[in-house]
């Protein structure tokens, strides 16, 4: 098999005397969409955390495209790695307009100034690219609906165009209408070759898009599995601990 | 963005509204209200408190405070005033001044950030360790006389307008090109919007907050100069806990938003002459002075819950 985009091995962290994660594991390949499901407190948080470097593993490598990533690093350096991240809460800034948003931290400048003409052209292509209707890219984030804001940072991510990108609960508090949306341009960039990591409660949402679902427990990945070769029952069996862990999985 | 900007125009449309009622009202009860002499005296007045408002404008934007700009401002101008005294060229001494001023804002960053203390205790300590200084420096005098050429930088006038409120339109427009048509200013804004986005999105968070703070500190430490140019001496008690405070409630008059994010140099430059204004207004129709503070405490208060009210409107909940 070729060299996994996104690759974890043996992460270890504790916060004291509580243990987030032991030997979490993780391998996500080219053009794959890998969920990583668990319950509240499995680790899951602390898993993105360590990606984007948040926090640090007290042991353990996160590797892209092979190469390890340093051990300290900022999020602000994810790009240069080659990751998109879309957080849980969104960091999106509510006084400024969607086009300001989606250029945030790499405005256009023409003479130093900013030119708006060229953010709101980029804007437009963006949100035109994936399908979103958006009336006026001037309209003030603040404005938007919760599943418009998901879009918005979805888009923004899609904006920097990396080969990996991370979703982090992408269809939480989003409506019937607006989660298809969500899985729609998660289709798409799978066609487009990416790979996306996308941390996920909604198990309906996981089946219909993702390749490969990781499961995660009380800090260890307990179960990795093809979407075609397990069930539903299986994955919850996993989650809650009902179906032993695989063999070899528990280190 | 049409929503916020018809928002920002009815804040600034508002205040409009009020100073034009203010300055009517006054007009028809004292006739000396609207005369040359009087309007420029509103807007000299004004000066010293939109300029540092401007540098303060734009740190409250970014989300940060300064509780010390009224102590940089008497630091500013009082050491100016010192060096020139030791003659020094006043063109040396100003810059000297200045870079001083800008140390301060530097030094508020340092605690804010390295120390971990909370921005108004830590601008309100630098306030405090600054007033005793500049007392220190001067044992609690004044520094006289200044040379004439430093004077008249404040007491000449250009095309008939004073200096120093030429001084306040340029450092006034200045301020509004980079808040609004620069990216440091849509960086600034994104800051004090908020500032977990800011950091996720790779901006320099750390210059941001250095640059903020140390221009708010050089905003005060040239209306400080300028003063002392226009006064002819450096003062000890020229700025103090009631020009931090005003200053502070210019700001947020003008529509700045202390959560951050909100805000523009217009609102800024209408809060400051709003505030002159009214001491003119209270002055020339015999109403007594007493009563100044509790007006501009009611006005600061209904100003902060419309600005509350204006982002209840903007956002709605998730």
């Amino acid at each position: 098999m070729n060299v996994p985009v996104l690759n974890l091995r043996g992460i270890t962290k504790s916060f004291g005397s509580v243990s987030a994660l032991e030997s979490f594991n993780l391998a996500a390949y080219e053009g794959e969409v890998h969920a990583l499901v668990g319950d509240n407190g499995a680790g899951k948080s602390t898993a993105i955390k360590i990606i984007t470097g948040l926090h640090q593993a007290d042991e353990g490598v996160v590797e892209v495209l092979g190469s390890p990533l340093p051990h300290r690093r900022s999020p602000a350096s994810l790009s240069e790695h080659g990751i998109s991240v879309v957080y849980q809460d969104l960091a999106l800034v509510e006084c400024l307009d969607i086009a300001t948003n989606l250029s945030l931290g790499g405005l256009p400048r023409r003479f130093g100034m900013l030119d708006r003409r060229r953010m709101h052209k980029d804007a437009q292509t963006v949100l035109g690219d994936l399908k979103v209707r958006v009336t006026d890219v001037s309209t003030a984030v603040g404005l938007l609906s919760g599943g418009q804001r998901q879009i918005i940072a979805i888009a923004r991510a899609v904006r920097l165009n990396k080969p990996l990108l991370l979703l982090d609960e992408p269809t939480a508090a989003l409506g019937v209408q607006e989660t298809a949306h969500v899985g729609e341009i998660v289709d798409q960039l799978k066609a487009d070759g990416k790979t996306i990591v996308c941390i996920s409660h909604d198990l309906e949402f996981v089946f219909q898009h993702a390749d490969r679902i990781s499961v995660l427990r009380l800090g260890r990945t307990v179960a990795s599995r093809r979407t075609e070769d397990t069930t539903r029952a299986e994955i919850v069996g996993l989650i809650t601990g009902a179906i032993r862990p695989d063999e070899g999985a528990v280190a | 963005m049409p929503q916020l900007r018809k928002v920002f125009a009815r804040q600034e449309v508002s205040l409009l509204f009020v100073v034009i009622a203010i300055g009517a009202a006054t007009a028809l009860k004292s006739s000396a209200f609207l005369t040359t002499s009087n309007i420029q005296q509103v807007f000299i007045a004004s000066v010293s408190i939109f300029v540092m408002g401007c540098g303060t404008a734009l740190l409250v934007i970014g989300g940060g405070l300064d509780f010390s700009v009224g102590a940089t401002f008497t630091l500013g101008g009082l050491l100016t005033a010192q060096l020139m005294v030791h003659s020094v060229p006043w063109p040396l001494a100003i810059l000297v001044g200045l870079i001083a001023c800008v140390f301060v804002g530097v030094a508020n960053f340092a605690i804010i950030t390295y120390l971990h203390v909370p921005p108004i205790i830590a601008t309100l300590g630098s306030f405090y360790v600054l007033t005793g200084i500049t007392t220190v420096m001067t044992n609690g005098l004044d520094v006289l006389p200044l040379p004439q050429g430093f004077q008249t930088l404040a007491q000449d006038k250009f095309l008939g307008i004073p200096n120093t409120v030429v001084f306040a339109i340029v450092v006034g427009v200045l301020t509004w090109f980079v808040l609004e048509r620069m990216p440091f200013g849509i960086n600034v804004r994104a800051l004090g919007g908020n500032r977990d986005a800011a950091l996720g999105n790779g901006l320099a968070v750390a210059w941001l907050d250095v640059a903020l703070y140390g221009t708010a500190a050089l905003t005060g430490g040239a209306a400080g100069v300028m003063y002392a140019a226009q006064v002819g001496s450096g003062q000890v008690n020229a700025g103090g806990s009631s020009s931090t405070l005003t200053v502070i409630t210019a700001v947020l008059i003008g529509g700045v938003s202390l959560l951050g994010g909100l805000g523009s140099i217009q609102g800024v430059a209408m809060g400051a002459v709003l505030l002159s204004l009214i001491n003119n207004a209270l002055v020339l129709t015999q109403i007594p002075p007493t009563l100044n503070t509790i007006i501009i405490g009611s006005i600061l208060i209904c100003a902060v819950a419309l600005d509350h009210l204006r982002r209840e409107r903007l956002y709605r909940k998730r």
